[in-house]
């Protein structure tokens, strides 16, 4: 297992390097960053842009510009940002703990619902729970992420107009310079938290139910449970210790893959609801052609959905048995 | 007689077409051909009478031909304007018309054509590189299936918004080349499926049998592997066409997907976003297309692998 | 089981249908208002109702009705990045509406676009000689930095050396003009008295050290090194630019900066002014998606926005109680460039027969004048409605009517042929299609580069509209036969019209080369008496507006929208925005 996990981590870095490379590539060739400077009126002196060129690396040829990046990087230093007051390395780490907060929740959330869903609608298939877990399981699958925020917003206004007091905020993480106690500050983030939770959680909860029904009644179907059954064991142990265990490692699977479109989905939660996250990082870094922001984007994303398989094909291999890596 | 396999995989040279062919193994070849064609025929049946399946398909071809047909035949072209501004669904105007005038049925179905091309060619690109990808990645195993998935990684440590937007950004937002863009990267997550089932696969008895028999590589990937991975492998193609259709949806509200004069139902409810309280037929009509559209698909493609995969049918108890 | 499972679907579209209708229910019904009020166009009502008519008074509440305490939290659209107004990429409007209120200026533009001294920091500033042109500034004895320092001349000699383009080369001011031309600037009384003494005449002088390019804290500067030389300056750039400030010479002051998330300021308990600020706090949160801003408004998030004014925003908070909005014809405003570079747009009567054939009033109709029923043709390019000196010199030429017919008789007469099916120049070459150009994803301007293109079509000329992910870097290669933008024009329009028309302007985007009009131009900017200028500027306008250079089309309104129980703020449609008189802002009592 070590070896193993050892030599996943060793395949890893080429991986990124390769996949660092082809978005370095990608954004270099995007667009000039000095447009908006060259565009300016009246025109800045020679020497202004003279000193951006130099400042952004732009003389450099493409490869050794790469390298100086990434040998950066190793000693924390994640290059020059078209905006000069800004340093990425400093930025990048508040922003992923927004994202990983929304992230994270979200797809607990999303993940209990699609277990519990999944289950119940395989066990009792057919029945009317299972019709209404498939057609919201659709619906929700089938439904713009922002278009369902947008409806949200207006949902929580609508609440807020009923309680008759702010309980859920439309923008933000939480309320700028918030004064009061522990709780209620506790309670401001959780008003904050409300909408963009849930409404990527039931975009991600709807495709992740759908595998656990699926992989639930493979399971169900196979011989060992029918013994299982044959043996005489009651339903609840043979639905949950033989059924569950084992439908949910396909789940595990398809959770780790999806961690690129949860933060794809991300992005756009952050958006709408103006979460000051990495996807609102990546956006800002791709509008004004900010190629070393782009790349500090792409290194933690990518990190972190390489860990993140690593740790599915170790849990595949720790919940399945069949499966040994050697 | 094409068998479901040859639905989504073209059948290599190595292999004997439609299965008629005598071969080393003649006499079990037939006995199979005979089982296949009633096992379709049993599939075909089972779809047919999967009726919010059927339903859908129903749906879904209106709306392709409301689309294609309906758009060519409206009264309004496309992004024609009108005297009427802002005005709410009428006879005259179904879907009523945005700021400038344009009728909004006749930007829905715009959009429509637009969308579904987008689904459909991201789905078939996809789906047939990423399920080879992944079959012979799995089926070979070893240094083969290490190089094969490690591209496939590569490409899925890409998160697909990012590379899309900054492609978006740099080429601007013609239609087929979102859809390349969105299936560039989409491959790969079904390659990673399409590998996950032949593993599974791959050391049946079945399998192990055929291998038995000297049939090729090709011959076992394509006749064995593939269409039993079918039912995983159909699963995600539907889920890849709405995800498609909605990816370019974020995209477009990102700024970044099909942009004007050209439109998409992405484009239409995005630039409608403002106007669900004040114009609201411009911001449902489009977003309700988008659903409909994604949810049809969901339910054909649920109903197609309910026909395909007998053993879901029913618990057996 | 199949009649169970027909059933069941049939319940499920019933639930579907009835989830569809709870989520949008707060919309739907807000909808059925909403779709009256996008046709009743703007009701500017509520506190803000007669800003129309009485545009620097209205919405007043005199301070002792005003509470003691409270926050605003006002939407800023962009984050702030740069906190150095006078560097050329810290020179962007939503961002100034929070730094200006912080930093001692001499003249700020009123709602009503009349240009007034900043009576908190100056007692007089008075030109004192015609030639050579001289200013004298009397600075307040009382006005001081938070920190106890003086206001005083070296201010205006640091931001002047800073600004005059000579001193550091490496530096890089929002703009020059002006200061290039001071010869000195002096202070004797302490400092308190400032005079300022022109090498050559400037016409604009009240636009030196105004609202726009306020003044910053030279001894701030000095900490960073000498401020008479380069290297200082640019040290001090440095500074300025990346420094979330601690100094203050306006009524408020930085308390703290939350980057992209919020600003908060305090009052600065130094402020020598007359008004004593009576909030306790002004956030402004940085809402980088303008979308989301009347939503956040309703949810009673912030208090204060200020996007660009779109129908369904301003139906939106329209029905949202106890917000009043408003909307003022800005400073902003659209207009199409003919490249005459173009050899075929080089011809005077193609550009006068499209400028003629294109209906601007129907690209009001389907653009803006869906929200707001004030919005005209523009008749001018150098001065707009509002501003001293405007006057329609459009006349009864036709040009922007949509008259057809006028325009074809415009090419027959000249010679052309094929006039309504396809142009061929006197000189008998068909005149090839050609491009409008229009900033990606902005929808007006994609209207009226269509509605531009049809016209031109009726003429038998093709324009395809096409769009550009970068206007500056479409203008600046020339790269359009036509292009619709917006220039944002200042109380002080003659260097703006010298920028824009002068043969050698590397911003003479229409290519316009006619030596009279660069002399008048050149006259009007650099005289000293403000009637003769105008009058000049008005001749060169009728000069650019007889050969067609450019179609004005109209001016963009401006757009505020206020929680009703804040007293003292109102719109103001020049650059210096509603965030003006921000000292006076309050919550009414009770």
């Amino acid at each position: 297992m070590l070896a193993f996990t050892l030599r996943r981590i060793a395949i890893s870095i080429p991986v990124l390097l390769i996949s660092s490379f082809v978005v370095f590539v990608l954004a270099s060739a995007a667009g000039d960053p000095l447009d908006p400077l060259l565009a300016r009126n009246p025109p800045p002196p020679p020497q202004t842009i003279a000193n951006e060129t130099e400042r952004l690396r732009l003389d450099d040829p493409l490869l050794s510009r790469y390298w100086q990046w990434l040998t950066g990087i190793f000693q924390g230093d994640f290059g020059p940002s078209v905006n000069p007051a800004r340093v990425i390395g400093d930025e990048i780490g508040d922003r992923f703990l927004v994202t990983l907060r929304l992230i994270a929740l979200a797809m607990i959330v999303a993940l209990v619902l699609a277990v519990v869903v999944g289950v119940v609608s395989a066990v009792k298939q057919y029945s009317l729970v299972d019709y209404g877990a498939t057609f919201f399981g659709f619906l929700f699958l089938s439904m713009p992420a922002f278009w369902l925020a947008i409806l949200l917003k207006q949902a929580g206004i609508e609440f807020n107009l009923a309680v008759g007091d702010s309980v859920i905020y439309t923008i933000g993480e939480a309320t700028p310079n918030f004064q009061g106690s522990f709780g209620e500050r506790l309670a401001d983030i959780a008003g904050h938290m409300v909408l963009p939770t849930i409404s990527l959680a039931l975009i991600s909860y709807a495709a992740w139910s759908r595998y656990q029904r699926a992989s639930m009644l493979e399971v169900m179907n196979s011989d060992y449970i029918r013994l299982a059954r044959a043996k005489g064991l009651p339903q609840r142990t043979v639905t949950v210790r033989h059924g569950l265990r084992n439908a949910l490692i396909p789940l595990t699977t398809v959770t780790a893959l999806d961690l690129a479109s949860i933060i794809s989905g991300a992005v756009v939660t952050e958006r709408v609801f103006q979460w000051r996250g990495m996807g609102d990082f990546l956006l800002n870094a791709i509008a004004t052609d900010d190629v070393y922001a782009t790349m500090a984007w792409l290194l933690v994303t990518a990190t972190v959905v390489i860990l993140f398989n690593l740790i599915a094909d170790l849990l595949y291999a720790v919940l399945d048995p069949r499966i040994r890596y050697a | 007689m094409p068998e479901p396999t040859t639905t989504t995989t073209t059948p290599a040279p190595g292999a004997p077409a439609g299965g008629a062919q005598p071969g080393p193994s003649g006499r079990a070849e037939r006995e199979f051909t005979v089982a296949e064609r009633s096992q379709f025929q049993l599939v075909l049946r089972r779809f047919l009478q999967h009726r919010l399946a059927m339903v859908s398909l129903v749906v879904l071809v209106l709306l392709v031909l409301l689309a294609y047909v309906g758009g060519a035949l409206w009264k309004y072209k496309f992004g024609e304007y009108t005297p009427d501004e802002s005005e709410p669904p009428s006879w005259e105007h179904p879907f009523g018309t945005d700021s400038a005038g344009r009728d909004q049925f006749a930007q829905v179905l715009r959009g429509t054509q637009i969308s579904l091309q987008i689904a459909v060619l991201v789905a078939l690109f996809a789906t047939v590189v990423g399920t080879i990808w992944g079959a012979v990645a799995g089926y070979f195993g070893g240094l083969v299936d290490t190089l094969m998935m490690r591209v496939s990684d590569l490409i899925l440590t890409l998160p697909l918004i990012a590379v899309a937007a900054m492609l978006g950004h740099n080429f601007g937002g013609t239609w087929w080349l979102i859809a390349l863009v969105i299936a560039g990267l989409y491959w790969a997550y079904v390659s990673r499926v399409a590998r996950g089932v032949v593993l599974s696969l791959r050391e049946k008895e079945f399998i192990e049998a055929a291998r038995a028999l000297g049939s090729s590589d090709v011959r076992i990937i394509l006749r064995h592997l593939v269409p039993n991975a079918l039912g995983a492998i159909i699963v995600n193609a539907t889920i890849l066409i709405a995800v498609a259709i909605l990816l370019e949806t974020a995209l477009s509200y990102l700024g970044f997907g099909v942009t004007a004069p050209d439109t998409s139902l992405g484009l239409l409810v995005s630039e409608a976003q403002t106007a669900l309280s004040t114009r609201p037929w411009l911001f449902y009509f489009p977003g309700l297309f988008i659903i409909l559209i994604a949810l049809c698909i969901n339910f054909i493609g649920d109903g197609l692998r309910d026909a395909l995969d007998p053993q879901q049918t029913k618990v057996r108890r | 089981m199949r009649r169970t499972r027909a059933a069941s679907l049939v319940a499920l579209s019933a639930a579907a249908t009835l989830l569809l209708a709870a989520c949008g229910g707060g919309g739907g019904n807000a909808g059925g208002e909403g779709g009256g009020g996008a046709a009743e166009q703007t009701s500017q009502g509520g506190v803000l109702a007669d800003c129309a008519d009485n545009p620097n008074d209205c919405n007043s509440v005199p301070a002792d009705q005003l509470q003691q305490g409270g926050e605003i939290t006002v939407a800023l659209e962009k984050n702030i990045d740069n906190w150095m107004l006078i560097h050329s990429d810290g020179n962007v409007s939503p961002q100034s509406n929070a730094i200006k209120t912080w930093l001692p200026f001499t003249f700020a533009t009123l709602p009503d676009l009349s240009v007034a001294l900043n009576e908190n920091v100056f007692t007089s500033a008075e030109q004192t000689s015609a030639s050579p042109q001289t200013i004298v500034y009397e600075i307040k004895p009382e006005a001081v930095w938070n920190d106890g320092t003086p206001i005083s001349a070296e201010d205006f000699i640091f931001t002047w050396k800073y600004q005059d383009g000579k001193t550091c080369p490496d530096c890089t001011p929002a703009s020059t003009s002006g200061y290039d031309k001071v010869a000195s600037v002096v202070g004797s009384n302490n400092g308190k008295t400032v005079t300022v003494t022109f090498a050559e005449p400037f016409t604009d002088w009240k636009n030196l050290w105004s609202a726009g390019a306020p003044l910053y804290p030279a001894h701030i500067a000095a900490q960073q090194g000498d401020y008479n030389t380069g290297p200082g300056l640019k040290a001090a750039e440095t500074y300025f630019v990346g420094t979330v400030p601690t100094y203050s010479g306006g009524p408020y002051q930085v308390e703290n900066w939350e980057p992209n998330t919020a600003l908060t300021a305090v009052p600065n308990p130094q402020w020598y002014g007359a008004v004593k600020p009576k909030l306790d706090r002004v956030v402004y949160r940085i809402i980088t998606d303008a979308t989301q801003e009347p939503v956040a408004l309703q949810n009673d998030e912030v208090q204060v926005i200020m996007p660009q004014p779109q129908v369904d925003l301003v139906a939106q908070v329209a029905n949202i109680p106890g917000v009043s909005q408003q909307q003022s014809l800005g400073l902003s405003w659209e207009h199409i460039d003919f490249n005459a570079d173009n050899p075929f747009l080089a011809a005077e009567p193609l550009r006068d027969a499209l400028a003629t054939a294109t209906n601007v009033q129907d690209m009001i109709d389907k653009t803006v004048g869906q929200f707001n029923d004030e919005v005209e043709p523009l008749k001018s390019t150098m001065l707009l409605p509002g501003l001293e000196g405007y006057q329609d010199n459009i006349g009864d030429s036709g040009k922007g009517s949509g008259d057809v017919e006028a325009a074809k008789k415009i090419l027959t007469d000249a010679g052309y042929t094929g006039v309504g099916t396809a142009l061929v120049a006197p000189d008998g070459q068909a005149v090839p299609p050609m491009r409008i150009v229009y900033t990606v994803g902005n929808a007006i301007r994609q209207t009226q580069s269509e509605i531009f293109a049809a016209a031109a079509q009726q003429l038998g000329v093709t324009f395809q509209p096409t769009t550009t992910d970068s206007l500056g870097t479409s203008l600046g290669a020339g790269d359009y036969d036509a292009i619709v933008f917006a220039y944002i024009s200042s109380p002080f329009p003659f260097s703006n019209a010298q920028q824009n028309f002068v043969s050698t302007s590397a911003s003479n985007y229409t290519k316009t080369r006619i030596p009279e009009l660069d002399a008048l131009l050149n006259q009007a900017a650099a005289s000293t008496d403000a009637a003769d200028a105008l009058a000049k500027l008005n001749e060169a306008d009728k000069m650019v507006l007889d050969v067609s250079a450019m179609l004005p089309l109209y001016q963009k309104p401006t757009y505020l929208a206020i929680k009703d129980n804040i007293g003292n703020a109102r719109d103001n449609a020049s650059l210096d925005s509603a965030t003006y008189n921000i000292a006076e802002w309050g919550l009414r009592q009770g």
